[in-house]
């Protein structure tokens, strides 16, 4: 049994549910003797990598659905092993280089040498080139950027690149112009809740606009992520009623509670507890930026108006430090003083302000 | 012996002989080592002629106790002020008794297990100048042992930089040949000269080539040793702050100390009890009739301050003791004896320790930890801080990330407003940011004074009171998938990275799998 997400996903760019006259484009791009390399990007859950896919199969056939998962090991120069998981067929090999952390700079190179050095035996197929899909390419480090804009022009005869990022702005401007860059946004209310009864349709179920409308809220326009809070609210409580329990994230619902612990109380014993919880969070693989992100929601929903604007400045500055310092947990944690020290201030203002 | 005073060929090697008469002839010979040595010690004896009472600066830093022996026979070296000061006997050292104990016991095991097993294997540890060489000297000659200790050859490497022997390979090869039959022969044939029949093998200056990892060579040479060795070999290794550099961990792993059962004895830094003791044994040395003319006593406040000043290293606080107590500077003794402010009421002795000269003061990480988070200050009228924050920057600008998240990690328990941990967490964000900027090397001091000073200066009423410290922590993301979950993601699982599968997957999933089974 497969996941909902997976198991209805579409496979051919002829059927995919929205974002047709991309569809279209994509197809004329296959038809077309070359392929540059090419960058998809847009917000999490709004089907990039589906795209991807659906453009892979257009080119070499139904082959590239044969998947299998394969370990390679590379060794850093540092002599440290490091074992990634990569998934591919005979035509593409799809690499999280993030997971290989610091490391992921001798992971880009070796792969993409490894991979382009080998020419494809089948005459037969359509393309000469093999193709490299690089998921979640803006966590890759600026070395590794680096490292991956001379092997991508070097080896382009035999292999192309598909990145996969979040956000343009994390990439350096030489990979983004070696790149096409083709746009993914995510899907709006209309067409989620379309994908949604379509794939309650197949599934034999009967799903309320209601509920429907509840989870497309609470997913943040994220398809993957209501297709998946769709999936396991129905093995919590079927049939559907529309005003049910939705399953949650738990680091969501952990975050929320960090919050409101922080407006709760505002002193040194109290941010070493918040700091415990920011831990815990980052060892369960949280990605930093989407912690920060839940914070700030939080706090600013919880907070007067008249701090919201300071909160949101101080966000923006040590976010922004985050991005360009090693350690998340020293920024988390100086935003989240730095919430404390406003908010403790603002409360004993209104103290005094009621005295008199 | 005539051709050698009238050589037709200029030998390069006549600078050997050390003849204050060659000594002007050697002058453009200046290349070797041993050619500056002789300029050098010729200035010296010029100097000794010429006043007799700057006869100390002449004092050669290099040369310890260890050197007994050797000194005794030249007439020059015998001024040699530090050999009147080594100990002599058991009772004269200041090494802690039990430990003394330790090592003569040792000694006497070797005694009695000589006929069956001779080749037994001691290591001495312990930070520098707490006197393992001195125990160890003094001892074998209580016992009636001889030393003979290994010295690492530098010839091979002259001859190496000169470009005769092309491979470095041979050298490394050389040495430890050179090693290995020290090692054999020195533990089975006695020296013509000495009278003593038993010996005892010293190896202080570890061959260079054991320290470059060569662990294995290592203990298959001591393995080799035990079976063919006649004598008791004796180690002595400084210890170091650094894990990497430290050889008594390097190359004595706890399984080679059990495998051939190394005597491992740590010494201790000296206590100020017993260093005060000695420095007492000291000055009444000094007031003996042939040091007179040299030294007078020093005040008591000198004599603790230099034992402050040493931290348990008794060696750096004779040197100190000389210097303070010279006759012929009486200008620089006073101003040498700069007395510090002394801290406030911590100890009931004064905590006076000499200003420009003494030991270079290396402090713990737990040492400088404490000083960032309990700030002092002076008591001037321009309140300013005791310990100076750059200066403990600078002595972990080795390693300014571990440092700063050691400040991170417990920073937060010492303080006890959020204001203050603001401003102090802000000032960690900003070092954290700078030491990853790697393209400037002098980002990294500047990043970590600014994590120390903003520490200390935020910390404006420190908590105090004694709290653990604790290690920072270390993230490893490894999410644990049951089968049943990993079979719900089929092939794709491997596609998917830890951090989305941590942030959209992983609860989900759980839950899938779970109402599921």
């Amino acid at each position: 049994m497969a996941l909902w997400v997976d198991k209805y996903r579409p496979r051919e760019l002829s059927k995919l549910d929205y974002h047709k006259d991309q569809a279209e484009n994509l197809r004329n791009l296959c038809k077309q003797s070359d392929f540059p390399h090419l960058m998809f990007y847009g917000p999490s859950g709004a089907g990039k990598k589906t795209r991807i896919m659906c453009l892979l199969r257009e080119m070499y056939g139904p082959g590239v659905e044969r998947l299998r998962n394969e370990t390679m090991n590379f060794t850093t120069p540092s002599n440290r092993k490091i074992d990634i998981m990569t998934v591919g067929s005979n035509y593409h090999l799809e690499v999280n280089p993030s997971d290989a952390g610091m490391y992921d700079r001798t992971v880009v190179i070796d792969l993409i040498k490894q991979v382009a050095q080998t020419h494809q035996i089948d005459i037969n197929g359509q393309r000469e080139f093999k193709v490299i899909v690089i998921s979640e390419g803006d966590e890759l480090t600026k070395d590794a950027q680096h490292a991956l804009r001379r092997t991508m022009e070097k080896y382009v005869a035999t292999c192309r690149i598909i990145l996969s990022v979040n956000s343009t702005s994390r990439i350096i401007p030489a990979i983004r112009s070696r790149c096409l860059g083709i746009r993914v946004p995510a899907p709006n209310e209309t067409e989620m809740t379309a994908v949604l009864q379509n794939t309650c349709k197949r599934e034999g179920l009967v799903l309320p606009p209601e509920l429907a409308k509840r989870v497309i809220e609470k997913s943040d326009r994220n398809l993957r992520r209501a297709l998946l809070m769709l999936e396991a609210s129905k093995v919590q409580q079927y049939p559907f009623t529309a005003n049910q329990q939705i399953a949650e994230l738990d680091w969501q619902v952990y975050l929320r509670e960090t919050a409101s612990q922080i407006v709760s109380e505002q002193t040194p014993a109290k941010l070493e507890k918040i700091r415990d919880r920011l831990y815990e969070l980052l060892s369960q693989g949280v990605p930093p930026n989407l912690i920060f992100r839940g914070l700030v929601e939080q706090l600013v929903n919880n907070c007067d108006m008249s701090i919201k604007a300071k909160t949101l400045e101080y966000a923006t500055q040590y976010e922004h430090r985050m991005q360009n310092g090693a350690k998340h947990i020293f920024h988390l944690e100086a935003f989240v003083a730095q919430f404390m020290n406003i908010y403790k201030k603002f409360l004993a203002e209104l103290v005094m302000t009621d005295d008199f | 012996m005539t051709a050698k005073k009238k050589p037709w060929v200029k030998s390069a090697f006549s600078q050997l002989n050390m003849t204050p008469k060659a000594s002007p002839v050697s002058a453009p010979y200046k290349r070797t080592r041993s050619g500056r040595a002789t300029t050098s010690a010729n200035v010296g004896t010029a100097n000794v002629e010429s006043t007799n009472v700057r006869k100390p600066q002449i004092v050669d830093l290099t040369v310890n106790e260890d050197d007994e022996e050797v000194n005794a026979a030249t007439p020059i070296v015998s001024e040699n002020w530090m050999d009147c000061f080594a100990p002599s006997t058991s009772e004269d050292l200041a090494v802690h008794p039990k430990k003394v104990g330790d090592v003569r016991n040792w000694l006497q095991h070797c005694e009695a297990m000589r006929k069956k097993y001779p080749a037994q294997i001691c290591l001495l540890t312990g930070p520098a100048g707490c006197g393992k060489t001195a125990t160890l000297r003094v001892l074998a000659q209580e016992l009636g042992y001889e030393l003979q200790e290994w010295i690492n050859p530098t010839d091979c490497e002259e001859i190496n930089a000169l470009g005769d022997q092309p491979s470095d390979g041979t050298y490394m090869g050389s040495q430890l040949e050179a090693f290995k039959s020290f090692l054999l022969r020195a533990s089975r044939y006695k020296s013509l000269l000495s009278a003593q029949n038993k010996r005892l093998l010293l190896v202080e200056d570890f061959p260079n080539v054991l320290l470059k990892d060569a662990a294995a060579t290592f203990s298959d040479l001591l393995d080799e040793y035990i079976s063919y060795g006649k004598s008791p070999l004796v180690f002595i290794a400084a210890d170091s702050k650094s894990r990497m550099l430290n050889i008594s961990y390097k190359l004595f792993t706890d399984q080679l100390k059990a495998k051939l059962r190394i005597e491992h004895i740590s010494f201790n830094s000296i206590a100020a009890t017993i260093m005060q003791k000695s420095m007492k044994r000291f000055t009444t040395l000094m007031q003996q009739q042939q040091h007179k003319s040299l030294y007078k006593l020093p005040t008591q406040t000198v004599l603790d301050s230099i034992v402050v000043c040493a931290q348990g290293d008794i060696r750096n606080a004779l040197i100190n003791l000389h210097f303070g107590s010279l006759k012929g500077a009486p200008s620089m003794v006073t101003k040498q004896l700069n007395v510090n402010a002394p801290s406030k009421g911590r100890k009931r002795k004064a905590t006076n320790t000499l200003k420009s000269i003494g030991r270079d003061e290396s402090i713990t990480m737990m040492h400088a930890l404490g000083r960032v988070f309990n700030p002092k200050y002076t008591e001037d009228r321009d309140k300013c801080l005791l310990h100076n924050p750059e200066d403990l920057a600078e002595a972990f600008s080795t390693e300014p990330r571990n440092f700063v998240n050691f400040i991170h990690a417990n920073y937060l328990p010492h303080f006890q407003d959020i204001a203050n941990v603001n401003s102090a967490v802000n000032d960690l964000g900003v070092a954290d940011m700078l030491l990853q900027e790697y393209r400037d090397e002098s980002l990294s001091l500047v990043s970590l004074t600014i994590a120390v000073r903003g520490c200390m200066v935020a910390n404006v009423a420190p908590v105090s009171g004694w709290m653990p410290v604790r290690g920072p922590k270390r993230l490893t993301i490894e999410p644990q998938l049951t089968p049943a979950e990993q079979k719900l993601l089929g092939v794709a699982y491997a596609g998917i990275s830890k951090r989305l599968y941590a942030s959209e997957y992983s609860s989900f999933i759980k839950t899938i799998a779970d109402n599921t089974k």
